[in-house]
């Protein structure tokens, strides 16, 4: 256990782990055996390893849902809501601006000058991202381009949506966290039974 | 040369080769052709435009069209280039099969008369015949893993594709099917008795079409995954389009109650942070020297005077002890405040932390005194504290600044 220490700091502190955000951590998280025992260590915590459909992220959730855990749960789960519609119309902005012909996935690289440039020229694309950042999920007061991608870009990192390699150098990787979120999406249609297609019409196939 | 007669070959030699010089000397204009669809025909004299159509390199498909490259020709091209838009698959089998079977035929019927050159000659044909339906397949796995390895990045959209990719399985289906064509008892048959056929179409053709048939499985294989991931792609796509737009036009939308079911969906089991603490353990003398050097390392205060003095004066002058209670709790929230900004060494929103620890002061009041105790500390200590202060104008022509949220941090010492 005393060499998962570090990995399980992170976990512990609510870090999704994923292939990007921590490789090393991640390829240890996918041995069943290494589950097993960080699931052991936890238990007094009240916590245990949770992954998506997938398994492309693993996280905490409790072992057992006292009152407290649901209570920081339902709290939790508000704050999901509220950020479905900023993070899905970031996600497609970003995906029209830097024109790329699909959406974003965990890996995929963001340059951030890039994104900065060719808003610049685009009012529609300006007016979407201006809007985009007084949300209150990004809370942004500034006026300036810059300063508002800067402050998308710095809370999405600070929600886990993103890696910065290096503090000084203005690019972005994205993580498998975006995996979770589509999951989370994709199963709150599936339950509510919402008008939501992710499948091309029959047209659009022939 | 096979002994064909020499003024028919010799005539042949002299046509191709004027004809391939043709290419080479209008080489940028025809490649500009090929690129635009259609020839500039300003660009040649008239005797030239008249010596490539006679060549049959360049053709006028209809009369209101202008002149393009012949399709046998951009076909050359495309493939010289290897341009996965424009590279055709031949997957015609059944043709040169038929071919080979005629030349054994007539290679066999030459040999039997004794004609010997006939024969030669007859069997240079067959060995091309058979290299060029192994080239066949060659060429056409040759572009299939280039379209594959580049991820079909020759078309932009998802959509264009997929739809390449569907057209390459069909590519390689229809060459799978050739291969399925060939009969290698048919073959053995065919080569009885003769080393040379044998050789030619039995081990050489035989070992070269299994080794094409692995290919083309395997591309297969990667054909279909990665046709998978498209369509994946796509669903993200469109699941990401349809449900922002979804809660665009039901913004007051709320799942149910997903965290208070008692079957509680995994998806929605995030735990809350705990951030493991540590402290010097005292009971270590071994640490003592570490804990000494700690301590002597903590900014001093120049004067030991608290700087509570300030605003307790207030709260003496109340003689409703209960409102003194009161200023006295919001002071101790106030510090416990500053404590949490020096403890966590960030900044950190007074507005956050009020919410955060459900203090039930009014958030005027709550600024008011986190300011007040801002002005009250000495100056070395203030020194320690960033303030920022979130503010606006009251109106559009009220310049007056109204205070909405107070930010601490932090300064490095």
């Amino acid at each position: 256990m005393l060499q998962h220490g570090p990995l399980l700091e992170r976990l512990l502190a609510g870090d999704f782990i994923c292939q990007i955000s921590d490789e090393d951590g991640y390829r240890h998280l996918s041995d069943e055996q290494t589950q097993q025992e960080i699931n052991h260590y936890l238990r007094p915590l009240n916590r245990r390893l949770v992954s998506n459909d997938d398994g492309s992220v693993f996280y905490l959730g409790y072992h057992e849902l006292s009152k407290e855990a649901r209570e920081h749960l339902s709290s939790q789960f508000a704050l999901t809501v509220q950020s479905l519609l900023p993070l899905l119309e970031w996600l497609q902005l970003v995906q029209e601006t830097l024109g790329r012909d699909s959406a974003l996935t965990a890996g995929d690289t963001i340059k951030l000058q890039e994104f900065v440039l060719r808003t610049e020229d685009n009012q529609s694309l300006r007016q979407r991202l201006n809007a985009l950042a007084s949300d209150r999920f990004f809370n942004s007061q500034s006026e300036q381009l810059d300063s508002q991608v800067k402050l998308i870009f710095r809370r999405l990192k600070e929600h886990g949506y993103l890696l910065q390699p290096h503090s000084e150098r203005q690019y972005y990787i994205v993580t498998g966290k975006i995996d979770h979120l589509l999951d989370v999406i994709r199963f709150i249609r599936d339950e509510e039974q919402l008008p939501v297609d992710d499948t091309p019409s029959q047209e659009a196939l022939l | 040369m096979a002994p064909l007669e020499p003024s028919l070959a010799s005539n042949l030699f002299s046509i191709g080769a004027e004809r391939l010089a043709l290419l080479g000397k209008h080489h940028k204009a025809l490649m500009q052709g090929y690129l635009d669809g259609h020839i500039d025909e300003t660009a040649f004299s008239e005797a030239a435009l008249k010596k490539l159509i006679a060549a049959r390199i360049l053709w006028r498909p209809d009369e209101q069209q202008p002149l393009a490259l012949r399709p046998l020709v951009s076909e050359l091209i495309a493939s010289m280039v290897a341009d996965e838009n424009r590279r055709q698959i031949n997957a015609d089998v059944a043709e040169k099969l038929e071919q080979i079977r005629n030349r054994v035929q007539a290679y066999r019927d030459a040999q039997f008369k004794g004609d010997y050159s006939v024969a030669e000659l007859q069997l240079q044909r067959l060995t091309e015949h058979v290299h060029d339906l192994s080239g066949q397949f060659e060429e056409a796995i040759d572009s299939l893993w280039h379209r594959l390895n580049s991820d079909f990045g020759f078309v932009s959209s998802l959509d264009d594709k997929i739809r390449e990719n569907e057209r390459a399985q069909k590519q390689l289906r229809r060459l799978l099917d050739g291969l399925d064509l060939l009969d290698f008892n048919e073959l053995i048959e065919l080569s009885e008795g003769n080393n040379h056929l044998r050789k030619l179409l039995v081990s050489q053709l035989q070992n070269q079409l299994s080794s094409h048939h692995s290919s083309l499985l395997e591309v297969q294989k990667r054909l279909v995954q990665l046709l998978a991931k498209f369509r994946q792609q796509q669903a993200r796509s469109m699941l990401i389009a349809n449900m922002a737009a979804f809660l665009r036009q039901h913004p007051k939308y709320q799942p149910a109650d997903y965290p208070n079911r008692s079957e509680l969906p995994t998806l929605f089991n995030q735990a809350a942070a705990i951030r493991p603490q540590a402290a010097i353990a005292l009971d270590k003398a071994s640490e003592r020297a570490v804990l000494a050097e700690l301590v002597r390392a903590l900014p001093r205060p120049s004067s030991i005077e608290l700087p509570e003095q300030h605003s307790a004066s207030f709260a003496e002058l109340m003689v409703d002890e209960e409102i003194a209670a009161r200023q006295q709790a919001l002071k101790t929230d106030v510090e416990n405040f500053y404590l949490r900004v020096i403890d966590q060494g960030g900044k950190l929103s007074a507005l956050e932390y009020l919410a955060q620890q459900k203090l039930d002061w009014d958030s005027e009041i709550w600024l008011y005194q986190i300011l007040a105790e801002y002005q009250a500390l000495p100056l070395e200590e203030k020194r320690m504290f960033g303030i920022l202060r979130d503010e606006a104008p009251a109106s559009n022509v009220n310049q007056l600044l109204l205070i909405r949220d107070i930010q601490i941090a932090l300064k490095a010492a």
